[in-house]
């Protein structure tokens, strides 16, 4: 579904990925661990077409997506939550769900997507009047994949959902993202420094340390690598 | 002077700084739709008031069948203004104010702040002494009937209030105005689109929301606002080229005292700095009215720069 | 390279510019000596602009303030109280420089488009504050007993030539200001005010003297422009066009640079004047429209303004000199370990609150003196916030750092700098005009307090961090390495005894890293105490003497490098809690 090919980014005269290739085919759930500041938020504003790339090329379901703009791009079916929730906080927690609705391209209708939302996360419709940015870190960050999933995504990428949240949320977080891949087939790219969560529950993963992809397998493999380790704490 | 006198006298200015005030506040309005949601300070926002003024002129003098009809004429061709300056304001943006702000700007090292208060000073710089060539120095307004007529209210035996037709009217007119402004920014989607991009940009980019397109409709409306507040304040204030520049202080006066983030709070900013204004006829010489405003505009900003009703100064 | 330097070129260009002004004044009609005379006068008042301006990144919508307090200065003085006009010149300046000191110390607080704002408040309220207290028009009277001691010459030349003497003088300030330190600490305001009160500059005395300079200078223009026209009102001294003037001359003829405004003077004004003139009587305001045709049009086009674009354009038609790249210094063989010195810093239980997140909880631990001390922990554990309270950026909730003796928390960041800490940011923000050397000097203002010390000691750092063969090379052209190497010595050229370092080796080759893991080594080795905060964990492992690792705010475990990479704690923090159950390690 997602194929990126030898993806250079440089910007404020820093090389902030080197030939990074990754693929997703329909279905996986693919994970992009690393430690900070490998590039793996520079990775996702690639692919979302917020930063351009210096060399290679991004395919989109079989469509060259590099020179596509940023705002057209979660109209094809590509939804992004951002790394620290970014909700809106002058909104409500239903017009945030609305605001994700714009770019649903005929997928699928608002009204049904928004309902699917606060399913997903009762507590949301508890809420659901309420201004967003009163809302505490775990909910913002359910809303944020609400408001990701309103789009009727095909492919739903999540920047660190874990970061500044509980355990035991994140781990409800990323129960609710794995059934939703596991039962309806979404497939799902997400990107982690909390190594562990995200192995856990993916197909296959990547690696990504300082710019470049050191280290790639399937769940199994990842999870037996003793040099994961050293990729995090150098030693 | 005795107790009635008194009380008339301070009646008679407190309803003229409410009516005056519900303009300014249609003007603050404008401007503080557009800076709310672009960050950007439109200095030329006097200058394209000043433009409806004479597009008002223009226009009633056109369709007017006679002073009677004037103002109700000069109502109607308000509204034709307005959507006539919509579409100045998104080319203006289009071909202008988008080079230096939103996406370009980011890269510079105020944020591009400066770039558009300097473009858009040159713009009113340009738009000024345009005026100045095209419709001359000396000052006009629209005449008109409504104007020359005030409603007497008598409260008591003792006060009776004198209101302005023209400027009752109009101030009606600016409040519906601003009025169906949150109306569309609460209730419909454009208005949704504009309060995510001012909240979050970035998200909404992400939402696949073209971002500069919501820009230019903002800037389109806030112009559209500012006109609306230009035409009807010709029925009643004489103006001419330079005009613009006499509210200039009152305008941002307005919506600094209001927050610089909302459309409602730049219109209660407005109304109470035209309060202000009017009040301080009270204890001030009338050439000095507008030094009230500046002082009240100086203490807000070193005392209070987020306003009464606004968010933190930075936006996150 | 321009600080402390005798800039003959500058010195050749005056007295080209002194013998075309002589020239011209012998030889032109009264008409254009007049325009001459008011070229002088605006591009007076944009060098006084771009004093705030243009090198502090101050931008003033304001500054008619100042120029209509020395031209009612000089008239009301003369109007009502027969002072002549040449104290009354001398005066204004005085008022002018008073005027923008209280105004400053008042304003300054505000940032970037509010301060912009409150300034343009300023003269505008004067206005009807003159009209209503009888100064709408003050006329300077015709002196028919001993005019020339009133400044009212018959010989339409002395004027001209006045103003141009004056204009010189001024353009000698800026020209001064510029090579000296007034110049480079405003350069550093504008950059980063933070960083530049954490390198000890005292920037609101800076502003204020600034300001000071600034509202002379506008005070004698104001001063000079009414004796000129004559007549003094309100609008004309205190309106918008004049404070939009100031500006514009300045940012089309160059921002930041002495010569802009007059270039900008030189080819606005006379052009203003010639189709005002012209077209005056059929086109009243062309010349609005041709200052605000200008201004837009060097926005959009050429921000900087027509010197640098020109000299930019020069710059790149010449061919390239052969860029010579340092050498990068190779990896040291790992140093002995080192007896740990006596303790310099101490935290204890330093705890910092942000509304309702807890940044910092009840963090301790110590530096030792000489030791390299890595402060490592994942994403959003409060290092960077931990930095901000020894620099004294943010204060602390409860807790307490000391310096040996020295009280560490509480101070403001040019006390800190003062007592010996250095810090370097993540973005290094160089000034790109000025070579490398002037901007490691900025570093160097808190502990010297001569220029000449200064100088010296940058020239010192820049040879410590093994740069001296680019040290005139301007910073737009170093390379990432170096500008890492440039923001450090900034921080050594105050001679600190600790170094804050925060994230130096974001996105750098793994060779340039080599180098500055071989150079940091070397600092330490000369007594200097480093703690420094990094992701690139591989760099880290090899460079610091000991690790402390923070965790939601919290202390988490310190340690060898190697021991605390194995500890179960550390490994579960950045690799989750179940990682440490899958692997076995």
């Amino acid at each position: 579904m997602l194929a990126l090919e030898g993806i250079d980014v440089r910007y404020g005269g820093l090389q902030a990925l080197r030939g990074v290739s990754l693929h997703v085919a329909a279905g996986e759930f693919i994970a992009v661990i690393g430690p900070n500041g490998a590039g793996k938020t520079t990775l996702f504003k690639a692919i979302s077409g917020v930063v351009p790339l210096t060399a290679g090329s991004i395919t989109f379901e079989g469509q060259e997506i590099g020179a596509l703009r940023a705002a057209a791009r979660p109209h094809r079916g590509i939804a992004h939550v951002p790394e620290g929730r970014q909700v809106f906080g002058d909104l409500t927690v239903e017009e945030n769900l609305l605001l994700g609705t714009e770019a649903l391209a005929g997928r699928g209708t608002a009204a049904r997507n928004v309902e699917r939302a606060f399913d997903l996360f009762p507590i949301l419709a508890e809420r659901r009047k309420q201004q967003a940015g009163a809302l505490s870190g775990g909910q913002q960050q359910m809303l944020a994949i609400g408001r990701g999933l309103a789009s009727s995504p095909r492919l739903l990428m999540l920047d660190e959902p874990s970061m500044g949240l509980a355990p035991t949320i994140v781990d409800d977080i990323f129960e609710a993202v794995h059934r939703l891949n596991r039962q309806e087939g979404l497939t799902v790219l997400i990107v982690e420094q909390r190594a562990i969560e995200a192995i856990e529950i993916c197909d296959r993963g990547y690696v990504l340390s300082t710019g470049a992809v050191t280290l790639q397998g399937t769940r199994a493999e990842l999870l037996a690598d003793t040099t994961l380790r050293e990729a995090y704490l150098g030693a | 002077m005795n107790w009635s006198e008194h009380g008339e006298q301070i009646l008679q200015v407190l309803s003229a700084g409410l009516l005056l005030g519900c303009l300014y506040g249609l003007m603050c309005a404008g401007l503080g739709l557009i800076f709310g949601i672009m960050r950007v300070i439109n200095f030329a926002q006097g200058e394209f008031m000043m433009l409806a003024m004479y597009a008002g002129l223009n226009g009633v003098a056109l369709l007017s069948p006679g002073r009677a009809w004037a103002f109700p004429v000069a109502m109607g061709v308000a509204v034709i203004v307005a959507l006539l300056f919509y579409g100045m304001g998104a080319a203006t943006h289009y071909l202008l104010i988008s080079r230096v702000s939103g996406a370009r700007a980011l890269g510079s090292l105020d944020g591009g702040h400066t770039g558009q208060l300097i473009l858009t000073l040159g713009l009113s710089l340009v738009l000024q002494n345009g005026g100045l060539m095209l419709f001359g120095s000396s000052p006009t307004s629209i005449s008109n009937a409504a104007a020359d007529t005030s409603w007497m209210l008598d409260m008591t035996d003792d006060i009776t209030l004198f209101l302005n037709q023209a400027r009752l009217w109009s101030a009606v007119m600016a409040t519906a105005a601003v009025g169906l402004t949150l109306l569309l920014m609460a209730r419909t989607g454009v208005g949704r689109r504009l309060r995510a991009v001012a909240s979050n940009p970035v998200a909404a980019l992400y939402m696949g929301v073209d971002v500069e397109r919501s820009f230019r409709t903002a800037f389109g409306i806030g112009l559209a606002l500012t006109a609306v507040a230009g035409v009807c304040v010709a029925t009643f204030y004489p103006f001419q080229p330079y005009t613009g520049f006499d509210f200039v202080i009152i305008m941002y006066a307005g919506v600094v005292l209001g927050g610089m983030g909302s459309v409602g709070g730049a219109f209660l900013g407005g109304l109470l700095i035209g309060l202000v204004q009017q009040l301080s006829t009270l204890v001030l010489p009338p050439q000095l009215q507008n030094t009230a405003v500046f002082v009240v505009f100086l203490l807000v900003l070193l005392a209070r720069p987020q306003g009464l009703l606004g968010r933190s100064v930075e936006r996150a | 390279m321009v600080f402390l330097q005798p800039q003959l070129r500058n010195l050749v260009v005056l007295a080209v510019l002194m013998a075309t002004c002589i020239t011209a004044i012998l030889t032109l009609s009264p008409y254009p000596l007049l325009v001459l005379s008011l070229v002088g006068i605006w591009a007076m008042l944009g060098l006084s602009w771009n004093i705030l301006g243009g090198y502090g990144g101050l931008v003033s919508f304001g500054h008619a303030a100042f120029f209509g307090g020395g031209a009612f200065t000089v008239a009301i003085l003369f109007h009502d109280y027969g002072v002549s006009p040449w104290i009354g010149c001398v005066l204004g300046a005085v008022v002018g420089g008073l005027l923008a000191v209280v105004i400053g110390a008042v304003t300054f607080r505000l940032k970037g488009h509010y301060f912009s704002l409150a300034m343009l408040a300023y003269p505008l309220a004067l206005i009807p504050v003159f009209t209503w207290a009888g100064w709408s028009e003050v006329a300077l009277p015709l002196q028919r007993t001993n005019p020339i001691a009133y400044m009212q010459f018959s010989d339409a030349r002395i004027m001209p030539a006045i103003t141009m003497v004056a204009l010189l003088g001024c353009l000698f300030v800026c020209l001064f200001i510029e090579r000296t330190r007034l110049g480079m600490q405003l350069y550093a305001i504008r950059q980063n005010e933070l960083a530049a009160q954490c390198a000890g500059i005292a920037t609101m005395r800076v502003k204020l003297v600034a300001s000071l300079i600034s509202g002379a200078m506008a005070g004698l223009a104001g001063a000079l422009y009414a004796v000129v026209v004559l007549v003094v009102t309100p609008g004309s001294v205190f309106g918008m066009l004049v404070s939009s003037q100031a500006l514009i001359v300045s940012m089309f003829g160059g921002l930041g640079t002495a010569w802009g405004p007059l270039i900008g003077a030189l080819i606005l004004v006379p052009m203003a004047e010639i189709l005002n003139a012209g077209l005056g009587a059929r086109l009243p305001g062309v010349q609005g429209v041709v200052f605000g045709l200008a201004i837009m049009a060097v926005i959009l086009v050429r921000p900087q303004g027509l010197f640098w674009a020109v000299r930019d354009h020069v710059a790149s038609r010449r061919p390239a000199l052969p860029v010579m790249p340092s050498v990068a210094l190779q990896a040291a063989p790992a140093a002995p370990a080192k007896p740990p010195g006596d303790v310099l810093l101490t935290v204890e239980g330093i705890s910092v609150r942000f509304g309702g997140l807890h940044a910092l909880s009840d963090v301790s631990l110590e530096v030792r003196r000489g030791e390299i001390l890595g402060i490592i922990g994942p994403n959003g554990a409060g290092k960077t916030t931990l930095f901000n309270v020894l620099n004294g950026i943010v204060g602390t909730t409860s807790g307490a750092a000391r310096l040996g003796d020295a009280r560490l928390t509480g101070l403001s960041p040019q006390e800190v700098s003062a007592l010996g800490v250095a810090r370097t940011f993540q973005t290094v923000r160089a000034f790109p005009r000025l070579s490398l050397v002037e901007n490691v000097l900025v570093g160097a203002f808190g502990a010297h307090r001569s220029d000449r010390a200064a100088l010296e000691a940058a020239w010192v750092t820049v040879r410590r961090v093994g740069l001296q063969d680019r040290a005139l090379v301007p910073a737009s052209l170093l390379t990432s390495r170096e500008l890492r190497l440039m923001e450090l010595a900034r921080a050594l050229a105050g001679n600190p005894t600790l170094i804050l370092m925060d994230e130096s080796f974001a996105g750098l080759s793994t060779a340039d890293v080599d180098g500055m893991i071989a150079q940091i080594r070397q600092l330490a080795a000369e007594g200097v105490t480093v703690a420094i905060i990094e992701h690139t964990m591989g760099a880290m492992v090899r460079l610091a003497d000991r690790f402390v690792v923070l965790d939601g705010g919290r202390n988490l475990a310190s340690g060898l490098p190697d021991q605390v990479v194995r500890d179960p704690r550390v490994i579960s923090a950045y690799l989750g809690k179940r990682w440490v159950e899958h692997a076995g390690t």
